[in-house]
This record gives structure tokens, sequence and C-alpha cells, in this order.
């Protein structure tokens, strides 16, 4: 085993929690029963990496081994390292007819035509998501395993989704990928995050959504513990109503975890008491981040308390409705009511 | 503009009612539950947001007795919601049936001069200006009892005072240096 | 070296005895109506001069020591008995009392621990504004990493320094005969090495230290003063952090691009703008919570969330960044003065009277 092989197994074993390491090792398979029963999970991390070592050297087990462990953890563990988004576009006729194996052949032919120092494993995981690793060289030196990208593509979906991408292999991921999926382009969805499958809900709508209607829903008041009857809410009609506009606009029950979300602001400014800023040609530019342990969550929060006036502002809450977390908002047309969001890129 | 009135209804018997006004809407709620604890008079606590009060509840609503300010120190809207509340309240609920009550006023991120504006307006309306810990029990406990104390007066449940005496007794006042700045 | 002990103290006494007087006779009973000031009913200057680039006379091998590096500030209360003169047998002392708490627990003497620590406690030449400031001082704790070599150099492993930058005069005159106001304490490195040095400090003085929290208020008076600093150096943007009570706790960092963050607080300034007159340029409070106000209303247009319900956080440009929690960063030599001078003020508020 060389140098990198070490070095790859010494930080998968770091990565990897004791007790999650005897299930990937058994998933993984290149060890024999015996070895596998030989392994004390008790020992410290060091002790394990050098029993491992000695295994590996054993068994004859190469670098290609020890990234299908890395695969096997990264399958398991989703939701690690930030997550962007890719949307697919222009379908060709045959694009719903796209199955695993061709798909497989096709998109590992399209890459290895584009760079030679290439190692690309796909898998398919169990719950239909094709996972693709890719560890990257350059022309002089062998593939770095150390720092694979990793790739999620659901097939006949539009969205692929990818974690640690380099700016070299992003224009060879996408030539390869839109041959491959039979597209004609590809863009940036404009959404990242940490959580895969949230991303991936957002995007394909897995979750409960609450359509707009003009009419009221029967007042939410039920759920919460009734009163004293000597405390009463004076304002109660109007916290229903934020509460009812809050999850108009953010939906109903478990959202989708989003880390957070930019917006960059290329607007005028307009105050009615600032006059020297208001009549100055120039926009005023801002970038405003809003970030949260669970954003949209935290959004809804801020609606329903009343934090954020009501009626929502739909630069808010086109985070779930268009599914993106990253806007570009600029005055579209002159005048004084002019505050709508354009999207770029 | 439709605004409170002291007077306007008749005292329920053996009734106390408390209005408490917070814009957060968070610590309302606990002081409420503490309040209507009392037996020895009937309390009744409406809560709300900021004013105007809904108009549809001004038949339901009973001869309000204390008006309660509840001020956020961490937070400048919340004195600001207050402020702009005042507004909404006959003149005569100031002669003894208002008070402030402040929170958070130990956190370290509260500069002075939040304070000091919040001090400003209970002197300047002739206000009590009371201080409350809402983050334990016990802080909810006694500014649960700090309130029932104005409170009963406030609804003449006390023989022999009156809601403007205690308050002229209560009342914040302004130190006379609170317009120095720094040392010099 | 001078360590200004005021000559004028004793005849200045009977107007000091009243000033006192006048905090301590307004502790009465009912505090909890808020009838009585606070302790104090000091606040910080409504006004204060704009930042001016002058650091000529710092030596800049000791400015660049404080600047590009975060501190975290404490204040400490007047020393009793501190004499610049004495640096050196001070750093002797620290060094011994360092080896000695590093002693303590271990049962047998361990003699490499003697030479393991080397304290140097020097003056920082110039860094006052006015006649009252006490020289700044720098405290530097050198030493080898636990398992190194015998030739291994000695690295810094913690750095601080106390100073007092532009301290009232007033506060500074009251004080006893043999007591030096150095009220701003920062510190960089293990938070061991700072609790040593500290506690060193409290038995050797007679001092007391505390967390030094930078407010609200503070915090928009960075904001304005490094943004005013962008005539003279490039600020990159302005970046603020609010948080928002929501639940989960939502945060919100809006950063402003430099241009347009000073056009704004031009247009906020009432009088001459500093470009017209640099000498009379000073800065309102007035001013500044007008500027962050219209950073605000600009917010609120967008997002129809208004800040004012959350806290400011942290505020942050290229000539240096402040953090609620006490920790700043002078990212420019030629604006440290009047970090420090803000800095100071905050301090000194936290002292007893």
């Amino acid at each position: 085993m060389d140098d990198t092989s070490k070095l790859l197994l010494q930080r998968l074993v770091r990565r990897i929690p004791t007790q999650m390491l005897k299930a990937t090792l058994d998933k993984w398979g290149r060890l024999t029963v015996e070895q596998r029963q030989a392994m004390d999970f008790t020992q410290s991390k060091w002790a394990l990496t050098q029993k491992l070592l000695s295994v590996c050297e054993e068994n004859k087990l190469t670098l290609t081994h020890l990234a299908e462990l890395e695969m096997i953890h990264a399958m398991e563990n989703p939701n690690q390292g930030m997550w962007y988004t890719f949307q697919l576009l222009e379908p060709e006729n045959d694009a719903q007819s796209v199955e695993l194996t061709q798909f497989k052949q096709q998109f590992k032919c399209h890459l290895s035509e584009l760079l030679r120092q290439m190692s690309v494993k796909i898998k398919k995981h169990t719950d239909e998501a094709v996972w693709i690793r890719i560890a990257l060289g350059s022309s002089f030196s062998k593939p770095n395993h150390l720092k694979p990208t990793y790739v999620v593509h659901y097939l006949q979906t539009p969205y692929v989704f990818v974690r640690n991408l380099t700016s070299k292999l992003k224009p060879l991921l996408s030539q390869a990928l839109t041959l491959a999926t039979r597209h004609q382009g590809v863009k940036e969805a404009n959404l990242s995050g940490r959580n895969l499958t949230s991303i991936r809900d957002l995007l394909m709508r897995q979750y409960q959504q609450v359509f707009p209607t003009k009419y009221r829903s029967p007042p939410e008041e039920e759920d919460q513990p009734v009163l004293n009857q000597h405390i009463e809410k004076e304002q109660g009609g109007v916290a229903a109503h934020r509460r009812h506009m809050a999850h108009q606009a953010f939906g109903d029950g478990m959202l989708p975890q989003l880390q957070s979300a930019v917006y960059m602001l290329d607007t005028k400014f307009r105050d009615p008491n600032n006059r020297t800023m208001t009549e100055r040609e120039e926009t005023f530019k801002c970038v405003v981040k809003f970030s949260s342990i669970d954003l949209l969550e935290s959004l809804r929060s801020c609606a329903s308390s009343g934090i954020a006036s009501a009626p929502v502002t739909p630069l808010l809450s086109s985070i779930p409705l268009k599914g993106r977390n990253y806007f570009v908002v600029t005055d579209n047309t002159p005048g004084p009511s002019s505050q709508g969001h354009q999207t770029q890129n | 503009m439709s605004r409170l009135n002291p007077f306007a209804k008749l005292p329920g018997l053996n009734t106390a009612s408390v209005l408490l006004v917070e814009s957060e809407e968070h610590f309302q709620q606990s002081l409420a539950e503490a309040l209507v604890e009392e037996t020895s008079v009937t309390v009744n606590v409406r809560l709300a947001k900021s004013f105007p009060l809904p108009i549809e509840n001004d038949e339901s609503r009973p001869r309000i007795d204390l008006v309660v300010f509840i001020i956020n120190l961490t937070s400048e809207l919340s004195f600001q919601s207050a402020e702009a509340s005042l507004k909404y309240l006959e003149p005569g609920y100031f002669l003894g049936k208002v008070c402030f009550m402040v929170t958070n006023a130990r956190s370290s991120s509260v500069p002075a001069e939040r304070l000091d504006a919040v001090r400003r307006l209970a002197a300047s309306l002739h206000c009590p200006l009371l201080f409350a810990e809402e983050q334990t029990p016990q802080g909810v406990t006694n500014a649960a009892e700090r309130l029932l104390t104005i409170l009963k007066a406030a609804a003449g449940f006390v023989p022999f005072t009156t809601p403007l005496y205690l308050s002229n007794l209560t009342r914040c006042t302004l130190p006379p240096d609170i317009d120095q700045p720094s040392f010099d | 070296m001078r360590t200004p002990h005021n000559g004028a103290v004793v005849q200045r006494r009977s107007k000091t005895r009243s000033y006192r007087q006048s905090y301590r006779s307004c502790l009465g009973t009912a505090s909890r109506l808020g009838l009585t000031p606070a302790l104090t009913a000091r606040r910080l200057n409504a006004s204060r001069r704009a930042a001016k680039p002058q650091n000529d006379k710092v030596n800049p091998e000791h400015l660049a020591l404080l600047v590009k590096a975060e501190w975290q500030l404490s204040y400490v209360t007047p020393l009793y008995q501190f004499r610049h003169t004495q640096l050196r047998s001070y750093s002797r002392q620290l060094a011994a009392f360092i080896v000695a708490e590093k002693q303590q627990g271990l049962a047998v003497e361990v003699s490499e621990l003697h030479n393991s620590y080397r304290v140097s406690l020097s003056v920082v030449q110039g860094l006052t504004e006015s006649e009252d400031d006490a020289e700044t001082v720098l405290i530097q704790i050198h030493s080898k990493p636990m398992f190194a070599r015998q030739d291994e150099p000695q690295r810094s492993v913690w750095s601080g320094w106390l100073t007092c930058v532009h301290g009232s005069p007033e506060y500074l005159r009251s004080l006893p005969k043999d007591f030096t106001c150095l009220p701003l304490f920062g510190s960089r490195g293990p938070e061991y090495l700072s609790r040593v040095v500290k506690s060193w400090f409290q038995k050797t003085f007679d001092c007391c230290f505390g967390s030094l929290e930078i407010n609200h208020t503070s915090l928009q008076w960075f904001a304005a003063l490094w943004t005013d600093c962008h005539s003279q150096s490039h600020i990159q943007h302005l970046r603020m952090l609010w948080t928002i009570p929501a639940a989960p706790p939502l945060q919100i960092t809006y950063t402003v691009d430099h241009q347009d963050a000073w056009d704004l607080w031009n247009s906020v300034r009432k009088g001459p703008t500093a470009a017209v007159a640099e000498d009379a340029a000073s800065i309102d409070l007035e001013e500044v919570t007008g500027f962050l106000q219209a950073l605000k209303s600009h917010f609120y247009r967008h997002f129809r969330l208004d800040l004012s319900a959350g806290t400011l956080q942290q505020v942050s440009t290229a000539v240096g960044s402040a953090k609620s929690s006490g920790r700043i960063k002078m990212s420019n030599s030629r604006h440290v003065i009047a970090t420090l001078t803000l800095l100071t003020e905050c301090a000194l508020l936290k002292m007893p009277i």
C-alpha cells in the first residue's frame, strides 16, 4: 500500500464514528469473516487504523478499494458537506427512458474521453439515487482520492446535486451529465445546503405544502391549550391571522432544513426621510444573508410572531416556492412601486 | 381613534382587571398565569400586543383598572411599540392606572441609554417603573406580586388609598444628573 | 516613563468628594421601583471627534503587535502602586508566578519548568492622547511547546496589553495618589494564561478584572466611526450581524458596499461633512442612530422584517471588527487611537465610584 492509501484509510477511520465503523466495514465486504471478528472496536482509533492497515496489506487491497469504503460512508451520511444543485435543461425525446446501465456507461465514456487521469465510481443507492464519486487528477498526477467530488442524480429528474465541485471539473461534468442524461444543457439551480435530503425534498416538492387560497382556513387555535377563563387575548384574531399567513407562505408541519439564504440587493435607496440618497442615481448595493440551523422554520416563526410584518414578502416566501436560496434582486422597472425581484443566471 | 377609557364601564363585583401590553407576547403569558392565581379578588387579565385594541372586543372587555406596558430592554422595538401605544389611552389612566415593567435590564448587551429612555418616559407620565426577572419562575411570581399590589389599589380594593395617591409615592423620578454625559 | 500621579489631587479633594457623594447619597431603599438612578448615571459621550489618523509617534513595531489580531477585552480597576519604571522586575515576578501556578498539583518539582516561560513587560511609547493618560503596557509571554527539542526557539504563546487612551480627565484626576488607571485590558492566547496573568495583577496591584462586553450603542458607534474612516482608508465593506429572537434563532448578515455606506453616512451627517472641515468634524449620537436607522429602513423595505426586533452582535469593516462578546480586532494601524478611545470610555463606565 502506498502513502496515499494509508493517508486515506487514516482519514476515513478518523471520520467514521466508532459505533458505525463495524456496520460500514461489513457493508464494504473486503474483509473476511475472521478478520472482521478479530477487530476490537473498543480500541482507540489509532490502534484500529494500525490493525486495518495490516489487514489491508494482507488482502492486497488498493486505493480503489479504499475509495469504495469512502463512498459507502458518504452514501450512508448524505448530510455532510455543502451540496450545490444543478438543473438539467431541455430534455430530448428519449430522456425519460434513460436507465442505469446506459447512464453509467455513457457517463464514464464521456468523462474519460475528456480527461485521462480520473477515477469514477457509480453506485445506485436504495432510494433510486445514483451516486457518482469522481477523483480528479491533472495531466501529470494521479487522481486525487483525498478530495473526491460527489454527484447525486435521480434518473428521470432534472436535478443534480454536487459536493466538492472544483472549477476544473465543472465544465467537464456538465458536459458528461447532459450527454448521459440526454439533455441539452445544465444550469445552476441556486440552491445549496448541508442537508441533501432536505434540498432534494424542497426541489421535488416532497414536503407538506399549503396552496394559497383566498379563504381563511378554519382557525388553528384548537391545538392550543385552553387558556384560563380569566385570561383573554385581545388580539387573538390578529395572531391567528398572522399564523395563517405564515403557514401559507412557508407550509405546515415539518419543513426541509436549509441553513442559509443569500440575497444580492442592487436596488435604489428609497427613504422619504433621506432626500439625498433617494435622489442619488446609483443603486445601493448590499448582500443580505439569513442563516439559522433551520432557516424556513425560523422564517415561519418570524412571520407568525409578527417580527416580520404580514404579508410575508415574496423575497422570503420564494425560497420554498421556487426552491432556491440564492437571489439577485434588482429594480426592473422605474417607478415608485417597483420592487420586483428578477433572477439572473 | 378609539381610546381606552378608565371610567366608561362599571366595575365588576370583587373583580380587578389588568391589561398586559407587550409587543413580543413572550413574558405576558407566564405573568398572566401567575396573576390569576390570586384568590382574594378575581383577577381578569387581558393580553395585547399593542394598541389600538380591536373594536369588536369593546363590548366583552371589562373595565380595565390597570394597564401594564412590558418592555424588553434587549429589543429596541419593544420600547418603540410601547411608546406608540400610549396615545390610545385616555388621560384619566395616567392618574395612577398605568405602570411600566422592564425585563432583561441586567443583560450586558443592553445600552444604558435604553433604560434611560424608559425611565424618562415613565417619569414624564408620572407612572411607576418596575423591574422584573422573566427567566425564572421565582422572578415571575415576584413580578406578579408587585403588580397585584398596584392592581388592588388601582381597582379600589385597598381602604384609605387611591390609585393617584399610590402612584404619587411610587412614580419614577429622574435622577438629577441623568443628562450628564460621561464625566465631563 | 511616567506614571501620572497627580500632584493636583490634594487641592482637588473637596471637589472630588462631592462628586463621589452625589452618587452615594442617591442610593435609597426603593430601587426596585426605579426611583433611584442606576449605580452610576454616567453615559457614553453623545458626541465625539471623528477618527484622525495620527499614529506617527507610536513605534511601528509595537503597533504591528496590536493590529491584525483579535483581542478579548476586560476592564481593570485602577492599579495600586504600579510603576512604569519597574517593568523589568514585574516581568521576573510574573514569570515566576506562572511557573508556580503550573507547579501546583505536581508532586515533584520539575526543573524544566523554571526556564520554560519568558515574560516581558514593556511600554508602548506614545499610545496616549492626553496628559493624564498613563503609558500603555504590553505583556508578552514566550514559551516552548510541550515536547520541543532543546534548541528550538521560544515562541510567543500569549500577549496582552493595558491601556488608557483619552481617558476622562476628571475621573483620572479624581483618583487618590498611588493609583494608576489603565482601564482597558486586551488579551490573546490560552485562557489559563489569561487567568494567571489576571490573578497576578490582582494580587500585586490590588485591582479587579471584569469582562467588557461591547453593547449595542458602542457597536453602532463603531459602525459609524469606521465608515467615517473611508475617506482616509478603504473600508471594503460595512458588515453587520444581527440576531433575531425567532425559534430557532435567526442570524442576519447585512453587508453594505463601501461606497454606498460612505454616501449614506454623508447623507445623514448634519453639519459640514468631514471632507469640508477636518478639525471641526465631530460626530453626534443622533447622526449615528440616524445612519443605523436608514440601513434598517432599507432592509425593511425589502424584507418587511424590522431589525430593531433583534440585537446587533457584530460590526466589521476592513478597519476593524467588534463583537458584542467583547472581542475587538483593529486591522488598520492608522485608526487604532480612535478605536481605543471609545473602548477606554466603555471601560471607564465600569469603574466603581
